[in-house]
């Protein structure tokens, strides 16, 4: 039985391999993902563990952000003697560094990378733990003296005796480039700028005597944990942030994982997208194969061999094609893998390919997902295969499935689908995010499951419209082609349904990112007043300087401020929530249009005043005149009063209950804060378009400040949503490619099957380039079906997350026809990429063979 | 040989009454010391407006006799005409609306598409053509066919006799130069068969049809005008106005002749058992076996319509 197993593996490999591809793809994606993490996180750790001094004493920062406030925190650099007398310590050193500080050129341009790794200037201290050496020049020393490091050097042709401008909180200050620092270790893509000791303090904390860290280093024999504890001891609890070697390059390794693990996950998608594709297109291989040998499997069961034989028989077969798939796909992950790491260079992060980690979970994975996915896919045929019944060996019978009903399908089909549909009503209509988000995950999960069963229901139907025009518009080929489409509604849904899955994702994607990008656009209309916005990319704050001289610019009006900190509240029903606050100067209401349902902007930015959203303070019983403790960063600490309510529709994203304060409250307890924003109107008299070049030309030197108007403003968000429908798009490229595999695969078999019919239609006439139509125009007909399938499914998803995001915020609904509309088109393009080959094969064959075939 | 051959398109243009002629028409499978000659140098004239059957036992090479004056095959030497175009040579495009716009086909089985329905099917050549059919015509082929009430039926719904129907309906229904059977009642019961072969006679008596048959029934080859003996890819044997008897004598001899005369020996003509062996037979069956490639439109060999359907007095022993 083995042997018979082998042999017809062999005998089909052509149509298996077709399989054997989409396994390759899932597992490549899997394998690829892991490895490639494990290798950035294992150098990172390296790294980290690398450079992390013993104990580091930091500033006590309880609140984290995504919208840094410009701020330094600093620790008395006069710790650093202090601690030098605690017993164990062998060395401290102060450090001064700054991750906010822009750095241009001569020419006004950006040293730091585009990439978004930071430009990190700081003091030039080198110890053994120090990731860089100096290779040319020397060290630091007085006011205009500093070092680059080597690959910034090299990738904006900068070397010693070129100047830089620092543009630190303080103020910008120049300094001349008098060496170059090369890392010794992996470079993480990030510009470092060094200055001597006391030049950063002064020029990038503000005054001597501050430090950003103390570095303590331990005694010989003094293990971290213990210093630490002695550290503490002297330090008194509070104040600081005492950290291990260990606990330093933990949460380093933690503000990067963020950005890794988004890596990983696109990654995982792709893995996913491959596998859900592939599980049809093994299906309907295995499938198509046991109809093809219904015959064949009659005889071995009329020969004795039981049901469970012929099951594992076929099983047997799947599990070889998982093995051979896995360890290909394995293979071609590790190519993907140092296809990223490639990547990862041109990005100015340098990893070295020959450092790449290959842990014993990847190959585990890679083996599980392959052989897992092909084993699950094969057991559904492997069961019709062993129902087989011997008599199938003696009978002329027709291809098996083709006539059994489908009225399983539609009763099981029909209470999904229905159960589905119900819970995409109800996410639709829940009004908590939770719930309708979970609603809205079972209705996708479900409504999916159902149209893949009743997929061959709607066959006839569906294509019945869509192949309605083809015969009026292509004659007897284009009717013969709708008619072979429907031939096997099995097997034309299965196929459709690989195309389905993909589309589905897509079009649900696509209406979400377009309904964000009119919300948006709506949210911008309504709300910005101002003339102009200027902003650094990604919310960068920037230097009080720009905010200066563009109020010193001829024709500028009014200039309103915005700050960004992160806040811990205390409401009144006792919950602590930490978010993100904004701060404005008085007159808001000149550059914005804010919509309140209780107080106005004067009661909100006043001293000593909040505002919040209706909402939210509906949810925490906060009124009007409520007092809120508020937790500012650095432990200060004050209390708020409630003097407006805003109603904005869900108070934008990102920043939960929108809190809004005077301009006053934030100087006061953020000290040395930066502008993230600045909102311009023109001065009386100037108009707008003359203003906008005297904005560019004094923001000349500070290239990271973008001048917006409010059209500029909503091509940035449309842009920043547009990164999120490349990856769509990347998703659909992958999911077409499986399946076209799963078509082409069909679209041979059928045309093996009907080699008779072929040759009946070509010795009465039919011409070569007119079968081919025909398989084309079939071809074409299952992929729009599994199209238009597919992205009705995606659009009734898209408006449902469209319902669910609306509780957040996300308002207006938009269906974007011009893509749906693109990919139909781009589907029976892929149709007719899929037909190529059947239809090339059919139409080469030999008229008489055909006829004679059996 | 070929001169010879085109010395008689004049006079075959003249000669109205020829369907098709193949000359010198030569078919062989494989190449060298293990070819197989399939046809041997056959010189045949199908006359319009009758029906012609061609038999012989198996392997003798009547299949691809039709396959090659159809045009389906292609052939390794010789020449085949169609009315007044030569068909060798021809290339493939050429050859398929040729197939498509003056030949009419019938096959054993599988003869109909099985996702078209009866009237689809009949019209499917010109429908491929993008011709009009001639519906007074049409009609008077369904009618005679009485396929009247089956034309919304697909296939699958009808018997095997009302497909073979179907399928000479879709070989009438262009109104061919020539319509080829190939083995048409093979698949059928007795009743369901002679009811076909009833309509072939009947295409060819009313409607005016030439008919090509190949069959090995001597039942089926009956209902003809001439039967063609094919044996070891020459024409051995011909015999007008056959009766079912006369032709299982004759095909009885085959076998004998293949008992006794195993190998093949040099004969002449092809008219004794000797015929099957023959190496010159050429379409001589009155023992006056012309050199390949000679004048077969004098009466001695094909089927040419001067005979009267009189005198067809084959060399029945």
């Amino acid at each position: 039985m083995l042997k018979a197993t082998l042999r017809s593996f062999l005998a089909h490999k052509g149509r298996l391999l077709l399989s054997a591809l989409a396994i390759v793809l899932s597992v490549a994606f899997v394998a690829g993902s892991l490895i490639f993490s494990d290798t950035v996180t294992r150098t990172f750790d390296r790294l980290f563990a690398s450079t992390a001094a013993d104990v580091t004493v930091e500033p006590k920062n309880d609140l984290k952000s995504q919208l840094p406030t410009g701020a330094t925190e600093t620790v008395p650099a006069s710790l650093a003697d202090r601690l030098a007398k605690v017993e164990g310590v062998a060395a401290t050193h102060v450090d001064a560094s700054v991750e906010n500080a822009p750095v241009v050129d001569s020419a006004n341009k950006s040293v730091g990378p585009t990439t978004g790794a930071p430009t990190i200037v700081t003091n030039w201290e080198l110890t053994e733990r120090s990731p860089v050496k100096l290779t040319s020049g020397h060290e630091p020393h007085g006011a205009d003296e500093a070092l680059l490091d080597a690959d910034t050097a090299d990738k904006k042709h900068l070397g010693v005796g070129d100047t830089l401008t620092v543009q630190a909180q303080p103020g910008s200050f120049r300094v001349r480039i008098v060496g170059i620092a090369t890392f010794t270790t992996t470079n993480p893509g990030a510009a470092l700028i060094f200055l001597d000791t006391p030049t950063a303090q002064t020029k990038l904390l503000g005054r001597p005597g501050l430090a950003t860290s103390i570095s303590v280093d331990a005694a010989k024999g003094v293990d971290d944990a213990r210093l630490k504890q002695r550290v503490q001891a002297e330090l008194g609890s509070g104040a600081y942030e005492v950290k291990t070697a260990e606990e330093q390059a933990k949460s380093s390794a933690e503000s990067l994982g963020g950005f890794l693990d988004v890596i990983k996950y696109v990654m995982l998608g792709f893995a996913g997208i491959a596998v859900l594709v592939g599980i049809f297109l093994i299906v309907n291989t295995f499938s198509m194969l046991i109809a093809q040998r219904t015959r064949e499997l009659g005889l071995l069961r009329a020969l004795g061999a039981d049901r469970r034989q012929v099951r594992r028989s076929v099983l047997t077969e799947a599990l070889l094609l998982g093995l051979v798939g896995s360890t290909l796909g394995l293979a071609a992950g590790i190519g993907l893998a140092v296809g990223l790491i490639k990547l990862m260079t041109a990005f100015g992060m340098n990893l070295k390919s020959t450092e790449m980690v290959i842990g014993w979970p990847t190959p585990v994975a890679a083996y599980v997902v392959g052989v897992g996915v092909t084993y699950v896919a094969a057991y559904l045929p492997a069961r019709r295969a062993a129902a087989v019944s011997p008599m199938a060996a003696l009978s002329d019978a027709e291809v098996a499935g083709v006539g059994r009903p489908l009225r399983v399908r539609a009763v099981v089909g029909g209470v999904v689908g229905a159960a589905g549909a119900a819970a995409l009503a109800g996410c639709a209509a829940a009004t908590k995010t939770s719930t309708a988000a979970s609603l809205l995950g079972l209705g996708v999960v479900l409504t999916l499951i159902a149209t893949v069963i009743a997929g061959p229901l709607l066959v006839r139907p569906v294509i019945r419209v869509l192949g309605g025009a083809f015969p009026a518009l292509f004659g007897p080929v284009g009717r013969m082609s709708q008619r072979n489409a429907l031939r096997n509604p099995r097997r034309t849904g299965a196929t459709a349904a690989a195309l389905m899955v993909g589309l589905a994702l897509v079009g649900g994607m696509s209406v979400a990112s377009a309904s964000m990008s009119k919300s948006f656009d709506q949210q911008i209309d309504k709300t910005l007043g101002a003339d102009f916005v200027l902003q650094n990319a990604n919310f960068v704050p920037f230097s009080h300087e720009v905010t200066d001289k563009i109020r010193a610019t001829e024709g500028v009006g009014l200039v309103v401020r915005q700050r960004f900190t992160p806040v811990a509240i205390k409401l009144p029903d006792g919950k602590r929530v930490e978010t993100t606050a904004a701060a404005y100067d008085p007159r808001l209401d000149d550059v914005a249009h804010i919509t309140y349902a209780a107080g106005g902007t004067a009661a909100a930015l006043g001293e000593g005043g909040i505002a919040m959203d209706v909402n939210f303070a509906k949810d925490h019983d906060v009124r009007i005149g409520s007092t809120i403790p508020v937790e500012f960063p650095a432990g200060r600490r004050t209390e708020l009063t409630v003097g407006a309510l805003t109603d904005q529709g869900g108070g934008g994203f990102g920043t939960q209950g929108g809190l809004v304060f005077g301009f006053g409250t934030i100087e006061k307890y953020v000290p040395g804060g930066q502008d993230s924003a600045l909102y311009v109107n023109a001065a009386p008299g100037t108009s707008p378009e003359k203003l906008r070049p005297r904005l560019e030309k004094t923001l000349e030197p500070y290239p990271q400040v973008q001048v917006r108007d409010q059209a500029d403003y909503k091509k940035l968000v449309h842009d920043q949503i547009a990164v999120l429908l490349y990856l769509v798009y990347a998703l659909l490229g992958l999911a077409i490619v499986i399946a076209v595999l799963g078509v082409v695969n069909t679209l041979a078999l059928s045309v093996v099957e009907r080699t008779r019919e072929i040759g009946l239609l070509r010795a009465i006439g039919l011409g070569r380039r007119q079968l081919r139509r025909m398989i084309r125009l079939e071809s074409v007909v299952i992929a729009v079906f599994g199209a238009v399938l597919g992205l009705a499914l995606g659009v009734v998803w898209g408006v449902c997350v469209q319902q669910v995001l609306a509780l957040q915020g996300m308002k207006a609904l938009a269906i974007p026809w011009t893509t749906i509309v693109a990919v139909v088109i781009g589907s029976a393009v892929v149709g007719i990429v899929a037909a190529l080959l059947p239809a090339l094969r059919a139409s080469r064959m030999n008229v008489l063979t055909a006829i004679a075939h059996e | 040989m070929s001169t010879a051959a085109a010395e008689q398109i004049p006079g075959r243009a003249e000669g109205d009454g020829i369907a098709a002629r193949a000359r010198g028409l030569t078919k062989a499978y494989g190449s060298g010391e293990t070819a197989v000659l399939a046809l041997d140098s056959v010189d045949v004239d199908i006359a319009r407006g009758r029906f012609t059957a061609v038999m012989g036992p198996s392997g003798s090479g009547k299949s691809t006799l039709m396959h090659c004056l159809a045009g389906l095959d292609t052939v390794s030497a010789g020449q085949v005409w169609l009315g007044d175009t030569e068909i060798t040579g021809l290339k493939d495009r050429e050859l398929t609306r040729l197939r498509r716009d003056r030949i009419g086909f019938m096959f054993q089985s599988f003869n109909l598409i099985p996702t078209l329905n009866a009237a689809e099917n009949i019209t499917l050549p010109m429908d491929i053509a993008g011709q009009k059919p001639d519906q007074k015509w049409l009609d008077q082929v369904i009618d005679t066919l009485g396929l009247r009430e089956r034309l919304k039926h697909r296939p699958a719904q009808l018997s095997g006799g009302q497909q073979q129907r179907v399928a000479c309906a879709r070989a009438l229904a262009s109104r061919p130069e020539l319509i080829f059977a190939d083995e048409p009642t093979g698949n059928l019961d007795s009743r369901a068969g002679l009811e076909v072969l009833g309509f072939l006679r009947e295409a060819v008596d009313e409607l005016g049809q030439t008919v090509v048959m190949v069959t090995h029934d001597p039942g089926a080859a009956a209902h003809s005008d001439l039967v063609l003996f094919l044996a070891d890819g020459r024409i051995v044997d011909e015999m007008e106005r056959p009766s079912a008897e006369a032709v299982l004598e004759r095909m009885k001899r085959f076998d004998t002749a293949r008992v006794t005369f195993d190998g093949g020996r040099e004969a002449s003509g092809g008219a004794g058992p000797e015929g099957a062996g023959g190496s010159t037979a050429g379409a001589g069956t009155d023992g006056t076996a012309p050199p390949v490639g000679g004048p077969a439109h004098d009466g001695s060999g094909g089927t040419a319509p001067e005979h009267a359907p009189g005198d067809a007095t084959p060399d029945k022993d």
